[in-house]
């Protein structure tokens, strides 16, 4: 049964087409692409355990499973999912011609994300990532937004090459293990020249796809292009696939201790990078964007340290209030992203939706941003656990200088169902946190006290004045260089596994 | 004799190549579709040796699979440079 989840959002995104082209009535479209959505949710609940499509032998067949370490991933795909389902019905205007394709692409997407979350190996895990990853740059090219085109573009090219790099690393697998299946390679790989420099090459690819510094170059334009309902589920979700790419290629091939301090090393500069960066932007969704970095940073120190639940429950936290933040600056800054210009004061359900997510993602008890920040410092040693406690201070400096902006602009009309699913997200990040056992921690207060103080520090010495602005001028200029510090990057990974 | 192996490595390392040294979007989408031949190459490679059979009613075949993996790869690259080919389409008509 646990196939009939890729297959059920598959076989709606096809019956939408065909309803499309016979011009069939709204509210069966509509009917569709919910029915699409919702199904697997139900396959989800019922299902567990591992099976091989079809009844093969594992040797020639395609091996798919629900378990420990998937399950967050696949629980945050289907939660952020079905949100963004309901936004979207009420986002697009649906006597527009594009609206049936790009309700196709998101099934479409939803189909890539789970068969990917899913995979039990390495190839089925690429072509469901790369399903996944079409769709989006389709839809971050559907956006009105001026040069929405070359964020697509650039986002195309490179996560084209970062793919084609990895199938290349697969092949070098296949070469050297004789399997695909994860499993079976984890039992037939032995330490080799070879098998390390597919693991070099697979990682650097993986990180580029995952958007993490020094490979997120393609990121905060794609991401803060895109319509709303597109960026909650770029930031939310998309990167995902890679990260829990590099969970299954960590835990089937030996990984020597120099990669793992590479990892580590990538992760750090990756959280606090992403913070920095997100300090000096003045345009709402490209500070998310940013943090986007920042965050899947922690999931790769996760992944470095082998702490493959805490990874996958940071991702599921991330995917939570990621996406709810998305969605809620996005419905609130309507006519300009600009910081000051729009606000939540004329909102108060919005206001209190924005702050509790905030907290979330800032790793406040009791939301599940705590828990998962605990699992993920518990397997780190001294030095690491400060750079988390760091990051976490960071990250609520500049959600505060997020909400001290939102606090003093208004918005205009909101729908109720927009105000709805910034509300549902919040209150689930709230809920999973109490649920997962989030305890609240006094000494949090002293975070967010710190943050505040930091935050009014900083403006009095007008750092937020400067700001960066980066326009895309000439995007085939960006692109060589983006490439270059890709093959730079993965030259150097490569450079370092040398015995 | 270079193995279809290594040439496909270095037909890879040519498209690479104009990725980061050509700026005109149709030569990147070119570039890109060099690194996919290249793999195609690599991937085929990978499986021929010399005097097997073919896979088909076989008894001494060759592996079918990196073949068929290449199957699907290329229904991917066609699928991308369509794609990417149309939103070169749309950013000339919105661009300068």
């Amino acid at each position: 049964m646990i196939p009939l989840m890729v297959a059920f959002p598959l076989l709606f995104g096809f019956i939408i087409v065909i309803l499309d082209t016979l011009r069939a009535k709204k509210v069966l479209i509509k009917a569709t692409f919910v029915l699409g959505a919702a199904l697997p949710v139900g396959i989800f609940l019922t299902e567990n355990g591992r099976e091989m499509v079809g009844g093969w032998s594992r040797v020639a067949g395609i091996e798919v499973g629900i378990g420990e370490i998937n399950a967050p991933f696949i629980a945050g795909e289907l939660i952020l999912f079905t949100v963004v389902v309901l936004y979207s019905l009420s986002y697009f205007d649906f006597r527009d011609k594009k609206t049936a394709k790009a309700l196709v692409l998101f099934l479409l997407m939803h189909a890539g994300l789970l068969g990917a979350f899913l995979a039990r190996d390495f190839f089925n895990f690429y072509i469901y990532m790369e399903i996944a990853s079409v769709s989006a740059f389709a839809l971050v090219a559907f956006s009105e937004e001026p040069s929405s085109k070359e964020a697509a573009f650039k986002y195309l090219v490179l996560s084209l090459l970062a793919s084609y790099l990895f199938i290349f690393a697969i092949g070098m697998i296949y070469m050297e293990t004789g399997y695909l299946n994860v499993e079976l390679v984890a039992q037939n790989a032995f330490p080799s020249r070879e098998l390390n420099a597919a693991l070099g090459v697979a990682f650097a690819s993986l990180l580029l796809k995952a958007g993490i510094f020094p490979l997120h170059g393609w990121l905060p334009d794609a991401h803060s292009k895109a319509p709303t309902p597109v960026s909650a589920l770029l930031s939310g979700l998309v990167v995902k696939a890679p990260a829990y790419g590099m969970i299954l290629l960590f835990s089937a091939l030996p990984v020597g201790e120099s990669l793992k301090t590479a990892a580590m090393i990538v992760a750090v500069a990756s959280i606090f990078f992403g913070i920095i960066m997100a300090l000096l932007q003045r345009d709402a969704k490209r500070l998310l964007a940013y943090h986007t970095v920042s965050q899947m940073g922690y999931v790769l120190l996760g992944i470095a340290t082998f702490n493959f639940i805490g990874a996958a429950y940071y991702a599921l936290a991330h995917s939570l209030f990621k996406g709810g933040l998305f969605l809620s600056v996005g419905s609130l800054g309507r006519k300009s992203r600009k910081l000051g210009e729009f606000g939540y004061r004329n909102a108060p359900l919005m206001a209190f939706s924005v702050l509790m997510l905030s907290l979330a993602i800032g790793g406040v008890s009791p939301f599940i941003g705590s828990y998962a920040k605990g699992l993920i410092s518990s397997g780190l040693e001294g030095g690491l656990k400060w750079a988390v406690a760091m990051g976490s201070l960071g990250t609520l400096v500049s959600f505060t200088k997020l909400n001290y902006y939102l606090s003093k602009g208004k918005t205009g009309e909101l729908r109720v169902s927009w105000k709805l699913s910034s509300l549902v997200l919040a209150l689930t990040t709230l809920g999973a946190g109490l649920y997962l056992g989030a305890g609240l921690k006094p000494s949090d207060a002293i975070y967010i006290a710190a943050a505040v103080l930091t935050f009014f520090g900083l403006r009095a010495l007008g750092i937020f004045e400067r700001g960066v602005q980066s326009e895309a001028k000439d995007v085939g200029r960006d692109v060589n260089v983006l490439a270059a510090v890709f093959v730079t990057f993965m030259l150097a990974v490569l450079l370092l596994q040398w015995p | 004799m270079i193995s279809p192996e290594q040439a496909g490595v270095a037909i890879m390392l040519v498209g690479i190549y104009g990725l980061m040294a050509k700026r005109e979007p149709i030569k990147l989408v070119l570039s890109i579709n060099v690194v996919s031949l290249g793999l195609v190459l690599f991937f085929i490679g990978l499986a021929y040796s010399p005097g097997k059979d073919v896979p088909i009613m076989p008894t001494n075949p060759v592996d079918p699979l990196p073949a068929t993996l290449m199957l699907t790869t290329l229904v991917v690259d066609v699928a991308i440079t369509s794609l990417a080919l149309a939103i070169i389409i749309r950013m000339r008509r919105d661009g300068p």
